[in-house]
Formats: structure tokens, sequence, C-alpha cells
């Protein structure tokens, strides 16, 4: 008998029947949906003993104290961040746009092959720290200048005044130290005058809905004194003077008597002459403002070296000769300056919660080595001085350790003085006045999605805002130009933007072309 | 056992979302993924502009009638009688959405993606709570990773587990304590505090209160 | 000739039979040792261990399970028997300082939560209730692993916890259980 297909079917059928009463099949099905739940490519979280561990927050000068819950050593949650950007904080490292590598080498072979005639300049973007003392020292060394954004910061005593007049100051979101401002907000009567509906225009005790100084001024602020006024607006100093306003030079812990006497003066860009520096350095690492380029490229020769100190590829990594890797919060070690709100000399360190990549260079040690100068031990220099001026710990050991564990030293209140009055900004002729929005740090947690993308709270970094009727004839994707250059931007309308205004996100390409003020418009790609 | 509850005090509200990434990093709530829109995000809690204020709006926890309870095919969600917390099971849930047409508050939210980490911070997920895969829904469980850590420390120390005390991501994180937690009986619930669309019987536990915007009247439109 | 097509049916359904009842569970399941050749029984005897000495909780009341190489390290950092085994922990995790792989039987999926410290303070059930004896073990078990859904094969299931739950009228809600 010949072996026909239909013998193979009859085999496979009792098989098939077969297997139906065997666990196979049903198995195959359990195991394989078992397996789904690991759907393959979502991690698991990690297991371990749960730990905490506290230090400050760097991203801005407010410095809150952080605690940290660690499984093992990694941290996982900040607890006791005042804004959005600290609560996660602890992501920054693993930021995809995160700079972990740079031509280190090259850097600074370009820097040996400096002559002391060459001019060179730091510009540190976040002054006030320890570093920001080394850079000082490094530059006197090496007869170079020493840039801030901000040469004589000033700060407000919230907490003893009873009216405060907000002209377009961004005073319930970042402004200062946010627990802080918020805890003294219970005792001051908020006027806030600006075009644009911000939170601290709409949380205002009252809203003059006008940009600049508003006139005639609020009474309550002549009569329900002691009063003050915040905004770098025309006019704002001057009123502050009038009022006799609690406005103090902005405290800095002590400094060894020794870095004094050798430190370069502290000079305003502006000082700088027009294509002057041949080597420029920029500490952007901590950055808490952003120059827009247009007013650092005028600065430099032909042929200048920039050497920026990143940790992001936006920034000044676009325009720079070389972008260094510099550690980013929480891999750091450095102290926190004191903030616009804080009236006290304050020293608080960030202390490292996880290690740095091993290809970042530290701003500071980099620059001090150029000038020969050991700054290695600088903050611990620094924090002994400081305990032998008040010792509350029984041994500089131990206010160290405290120090690095998030202690914050205290001191004595600082001295009155005036801020710089603002120059009024030139009038223009486009359609548009540019506000942009509030700084945030360089890098935010790739959680931040959720307040740009995901909902509606905060405009994205690289939109703008528009009214509808401004925003009428436009596709969402534009161009947004100033008197400095143009951005591609997307565009968000709004109606709670007055006409003739645009909002500008944070992005450092919008940031590069526009300032407050600056004159806008908004057209097709 | 203790019922827990919420209120929100509008007036406190600066609009800053902190409370919307605490969340999301307590709850591994992945960042968003290309093309994401604000009808595809996952804001567990979520800040809204309203007229002159900010709301956050999250799961409001329904005692009675709970709507997405009611029409789940799978039984994915349930109401804890005991605690009153409405728990949402991901790994039940097989991704019909009818619990998020259900919902009278569009408090839930859909993975259209599996979640996606940069490389290295998955190391920073949180151990109190699964991860979810594409396809399921997913919603505020009032931080249950922090009731179940709380719940273990008081058995540790020797105290009740059946109340305990404990803080959600959110009114851990608020800057302005706007959002308060605890013991729905004991809560302090300020005066004109109301819910959201009471109407519907659906008994949510958490309240607000605002003078600045009418909330019995609804949501005016918002940016966008 | 209709007799030869039974025999064909019958002959495929035995075959099916056969390797789904006995091929079968030799095929799915995969067999794994520890990575280190631990007695429980010389540690409960020769050393006087008892349960938490290594199996302990911590302070906020999570269980610390499979302990940490320090706690080995902290009587083996040298050779305390004779064993050939001990001898191979020393060289192969204690010098360089590495983490043993340890294979956990009752790996429960990443949804599950379950907390020790209430089973064992307040429900007083003895460790051996849910993992066997292997406080006894002259050596340790063999991990006998699914090899698509990769779980254990004498996992507790949710319907063994259910079962026990529903006895002690201990039934509350899915969160209870599940993060």
């Amino acid at each position: 008998m010949k072996n026909t297909r239909r013998d193979i079917f009859k085999f496979a059928g009792g098989a098939a029947a077969g297997a139906l009463l065997t666990p196979v099949p049903w198995r195959l099905i359990k195991d394989s949906s078992l397996w789904s739940e690991n759907w393959p490519g979502i991690p698991r979280p990690a297991r371990g003993e749960i730990r905490s561990k506290t230090t400050n927050c760097a991203l801005c000068p407010a410095g809150c104290p952080l605690r940290a819950r660690c499984v093992g050593d990694q941290p996982v949650a900040l607890t006791g961040a005042g804004c959005a950007f600290g609560v996660a904080a602890h992501h920054l490292p693993y930021h995809p746009a995160r700079l972990r590598q740079g031509p280190v080498e090259q850097a600074k072979a370009a820097l040996a092959k400096r002559t002391p005639s060459e001019p060179i300049a730091v510009l540190d973007l976040n002054p006030g720290r320890t570093a920001s003392w080394t850079f000082r020292r490094a530059m006197a060394a090496l007869d170079g200048t020493y840039i801030s954004p901000d040469p004589n910061p000033i700060a407000y005593d919230l907490h003893s005044v009873r009216t405060v007049l907000s002209v377009g100051a961004p005073l319930l979101e970042g402004w200062g130290t946010p627990a802080n401002v918020l805890a003294a907000r219970e005792k001051f009567y908020l006027v806030h005058a600006g075009a644009v509906e911000t939170p601290t225009a709409m949380l205002a005790d009252e809203w003059i809905r006008a940009e600049g100084l508003p006139d005639p001024l609020p009474r309550r602020l002549l009569e329900n004194g002691p009063s003050l006024a915040v905004g770098d607006a025309p006019g704002v100093a001057e009123l502050n003077r009038k009022l006799g306003a609690p406005v103090y030079a902005r405290p800095e812990a002590p400094v060894p008597d020794a870095w004094k006497k050798q430190a370069a003066p502290v000079t305003a860009l502006d000082a700088v002459p027009a294509r002057g520096l041949r080597f420029l350095l920029i500490d952007e690492s901590s950055a808490v403002t952003y120059i827009p380029w247009h007013l650092i490229e005028p600065k430099l020769a032909s042929d200048a070296v920039v050497i920026t100190f990143a940790v992001s590829r936006g920034g000044y990594a676009r325009h720079a000769t070389y972008a260094l890797p510099a550690p980013v919060f929480p891999e750091i070690t450095e102290d926190i300056p004191a903030a616009i709100d804080q009236t006290t000399q304050v020293f608080r360190l960030a202390a490292p919660l996880v290690p740095p990549p091993p290809a970042v260079v530290n701003a500071s040690e980099l620059v001090a080595a150029l000038a020969d100068i050991p700054a290695a031990a600088a903050l611990r220099e620094r924090a002994d001085f400081i305990h032998m001026q008040s010792p509350a710990h029984p041994t500089p050991d131990a206010f160290w350790q405290a120090l690095v564990d998030g202690y914050i030293w205290r001191g004595s209140p600082s001295l009155p003085a005036q801020s710089s009055p603002t120059q009024p900004r030139p009038a223009h002729d486009l359609p548009l006045t540019a506000v942009p929005a509030p700084w945030t740090p360089a890098l935010l947690s790739p959680l931040m999605t959720k307040l740009y993308e995901e909902s509606n709270l905060r405009l994205p970094p690289n939109a703008v805002a528009l009214n509808p009727r401004d925003a009428a004839a436009l596709p969402s994707r534009a161009v947004l130009q100033t008197l400095h250059g143009k951005c591609t931007v997307r565009v968000v309308p709004d109606a709670s933007v007055p006409p003739g205004i645009v909002l500008a996100g944070s992005s450092p390409g919008i940031r590069d072309i526009c300032t407050h003020g600056d004159g806008a418009k908004v057209v097709l790609a | 056992m203790t019922r827990y509850g919420m209120t929100i005090d509008v007036d406190r509200c600066t609009g800053c979302g902190a409370c919307m990434v605490a969340c999301a990093v307590e709850n591994n709530i992945p960042p968003a993924h290309e093309g994401a829109t604000d009808r595809t995000g996952l804001t567990w809690i979520r800040v809204f502009k309203v007229g002159q204020a900010f709301v956050p709006m999250l799961c409001q926890q329904c005692g009675e009638e709970t709507p997405c309870v009611g029409v789940c095919p799978q039984k994915a969600v349930e109401v804890d009688p005991a605690t009153g917390i409405v728990g949402q099971m991901p790994e039940r849930c097989l991704g019909c959405r009818y619990c998020m047409a259900a919902c009278p508050y569009h408090a839930r939210y859909f993975n259209w993606h599996d979640p996606a980490w940069p490389p290295g911070m998955e190391k920073t997920l949180n151990p109190d709570v699964a991860p979810r895969m594409r396809g399921v829904v997913e919603k505020c469980n009032f931080c249950h990773g922090r009731w179940h850590a709380a719940k273990q420390q008081a058995v540790a120390e020797g105290r009740d587990p059946a109340h305990v005390e404990y803080t959600p991501a959110c009114v851990e994180a608020c800057p302005t304590k706007a959002i308060r937690f605890g013991d729905l009986a004991t809560l302090p619930k300020p005066p004109g505090s109301v819910r959201l669309l009471e109407s519907l019987g659906t008994e949510p536990k958490i309240y607000y209160r605002s003078s600045k915007v009418d909330l019995r009247a609804g949501k005016e439109p918002s940016r966008g | 000739m209709k007799l030869r097509g039974t025999i064909l049916f019958l002959a495929g359904a035995l075959a099916a039979l056969g390797a789904g009842w006995l091929g079968f569970p030799r095929v799915i399941y995969r067999t794994q040792a520890q990575p280190v050749d631990f007695s429980h029984k010389i540690h409960a005897e020769k050393a006087g261990s008892k349960c938490d000495d290594c199996h302990a909780f911590r302070a906020d009341g999570s269980f610390a399970g499979v302990p940490t190489l320090d706690k080995c390290s902290s009587c083996h950092a040298a050779a305390m028997g004779d064993t050939a085994a001990e001898k191979r922990f020393i060289e192969q995790y204690v010098t360089p300082q590495r983490e043993p792989a340890w294979l956990v039987y009752a790996r429960q999926p990443e949804n599950v939560y379950f907390s020790h410290a209430t089973h064992v303070k307040r429900a007083n059930l003895k460790c051996e209730r849910c993992h066997g004896d292997q406080g006894s073990a002259a050596a340790p078990r063999i991990l006998v692993e699914n090899r698509i859904s990769g779980y254990s094969l004498d996992l507790l299931s949710m319907d063994a916890c259910i079962a026990c739950h529903r006895e002690q009228h201990k039934e509350n809600s899915c969160l209870d259980c599940h993060k």
C-alpha cells in the first residue's frame, strides 16, 4: 500500500487531536502572554537598598535644599526642590543632548600657543561662586580680563516690605528663591505692571496691563510702605532710591584675603574693547543667564579662539571654536551664589550624587592650570576660611562634612546699595515687541515635555506665542526675525497675548536674537 | 482603614508645573515621543490655565457610580472599598479606551507608544511603580507606591498599617502647598470648597476652592 | 483500509500525547544552578547562623532578600573551611569584589508588590511556608525556569496568594498587591 498524502493528513490530524489533550498549546499560550508582560524594551527599575543623601540644588541661585532618594547609590527622586526643573534634576546626566566628549586636548594646545601679549578673558555666566574667584585670580596672573554679566549685583529684601511693584519681573515664576518669595508673599501687597498675562500678573493683587513703570504710580506703593520695586525696566532704580527701598549689594560669603589681593577686577562686557579678545573662555556649565551672541561676537578678534565649558550642545557650543564637556548637576562640587532676594551672606555647596563621565573637564581647574594656580582645593580653602571667621562647628573637617551634606552657612547682613539705572530700549518700527520667556537652566530633564509638549502650561522653548490677530496669516512654522538675526520657530496662537507683542520661548536660538523690548516680526519661512 | 482625599487651593497655584514633573518622576512616566501633543501626552496630573487661574486636574478618585469602573470589560480598574482609591491595573487593561470616554474629568491617559527613556535614564526609575507597555490606559492612583512604602514602614515600627499617613509626589513637590492630602474625614476643607461636576453624582474625593474662577461652571477655553 | 486510517490517526494522537506529556516538559524548562555552591546546612550547623542573620529586614521594613557580598565578606574574607566551593567563591567574588549573580527562585512579575514585613511580622508566616525548607539543604536548589516566560516552575501564582487571602479574610483590592 503506498503512503499517500492522506496518510500524512490522518497522522497529523491525530497528532493535533492528541496535542489538544496535552499541556502544550495551553502552556504555550499562557507562557507567551507571561513573556509579553515583560515586553522587551520596557526597562525594569533597579532594586536595592533605599538610601537618602542630602545636598543643595545648583540649577539656580535659589539653592533649594534637596533630599535625594537613592536606590543603592543612584538617585531616583529629589524632594525639596522649589520648581519643576529641580524636581527632575537627577535626570540631567542622562539627557541625550548632554555634552560628554569634546576636543579637550586641542583646546589646551590652542591655549598653550598663547603669547603673553594676546588678550584673554573669562566670561563667567554664574558669577559669585568660589570658581569665579579662581577665574579672577587666574586672569590676574595672566593679565587677562574677568567678565561678569552683572558686575554690581543687587539683592532685595522682600521680607521687610508691605508693597511690591513688579515691573515685568517674573516674581512668582522663579525670580528669586521660590520658597522665600512665596513665604514672603503673604506679607506684601503685589502690584504687577506688564502687558503679558504671566502667572505673576494673574496672581498679583493688582495688575496694570501696560509695559514699563506705571504712570501714575500705584497709590499703595507710596502710602503703604515700606515699598519696593523690582524688575529691570527703566526707572525702577530711581524709584527705589525715592522710596528708600531695601536694596542691598548681593552678599558674598567671606573670601580669603590672599585671593582678594590677587584677583582681577570684575569687568562688564560693555567695557571690553571691540575686537579686543584673542582668547575667550566661557563658563556656561551652570549658567544663570544668557548673553546673546551678537553682544559677545563684536569683542572677539578676527582670529579669536572661543572655548566654552558647556553641558549641552545648545548655548555657545554652536558658536565656539571648542566646546568642552563640563560636569552637570548632580555631578558637580560647587558652591551656590546668593540669590536676588537673599540679603544675608550664605555659603552652601552642591556635592556630587553621581560621578561625572570620565571625559569632562572642570572649567575653573583648567583655567587655573593655565596660570599655575592650584585650584582643586579652592572650595575647601574657602570653607576653612569661613570656619575660621565664625566656627559653628568644632573643627574645619566637621564644617566641611556638614557642608557636603547640605548645611547652609549664614553670615552677616549685606550693606545697602543702589542698583544701576536701566537704559531705555531703543524705539523700533517693527510690528511686534519681543517679550522673552523667563530664563530656564541650559539643560532640562527630558520629562519637561510634560510642561511644553504634552500640555499647554508653558510655551515650548522653540516657539513663539502671538495674539490670534497677529498670527492669522501664519502657518505653524515660521521665522522670527529681529535686528540681530532670524530663527525658525513654532507659532502658537494665544488669545491672552496682547496684540503687538510676541512672547518668545527660551531656546538659545531665540535668545541669541531677541531680548526684552527688541523689535521683531514673524514672517513666513 | 483611612479613606484618602485631597484639597486643592486654586488661588495658591502658580502654574509652575512642579507637580506634573514630580508625578512623572514618581510614577515612571516616560518623556513624550516625537510628535506628541497635549491630546496624546501622559500627564496624570495636568495644570490648566482657566481664565485668571491655574487649576491642577487629576483623577478625582470617584467614590460612587465610578464611570471608568462601570465600563471596563476587563475589570482592570476598581474602587478600593477601604481607602477609596480607584486603582488602575494597566497589566489587565486591553486598551479599548472605553474608560477614557467614560471619564467625565478626562483624567485617563493612553500609552500610544512603548515607553522610551534616553539611555542611562532608566537607572533613575522608581522601583515602587511598575512601568507600563504600550496599548494600556493609566492614571493617577494617589501614589500607591508611596502608600505601600508607608504601610511597610508602619509594620516595621509596629504600628497599624490600616491607618498610615503618606504624601503623594504632587503634594510634596508643590512649592505653595496648594495641594494637600490626607484622611478625607479629617482633612480641613476650606470654606467655599467644591467638587468638580458634583451634579453627576460621582462623589469625587478632591475638593477645590478658588476665589477667581467659578469651578462649578466648567472649564473656559484654555490656550492653544 | 479504514483501519489503516484509524491506526495512523491513533498513532498521531499517541505521538502527540507522548511528546506533549513527556517531551514538552523537558524542553520548555531550563535548569540553572546557582553561581556559588552555597550550603545552608553548613552555615546553619557549623556557623550557627539563623535565617535572619543574612535574610533581614531593613529599617524601613523592606526585606533584604538575598544578602549582598559585604555580608559574606564579613566572615569569608579569608577561607574558613577547606571546601573547594569556598575557595572558588573567595577567588571569584570576594577578592575582586564582584557581586554573585544569584538566581532568584521567587521572582514575581514587575507589577507585583509583596511585603515580607506584613506577611512575616503581622501574619506570622514562616519562611518555609512559601519558600520550602531551604535552611537544611546541603546544596542550593536548582532553578527550573520556563524558557518562554522566564518564571520559575514552582513560583507562587496569584491564585495561591488569593486562596490564602480569602481564607484569612484579608481580601481588599488590586492595589494592595499590585504596583
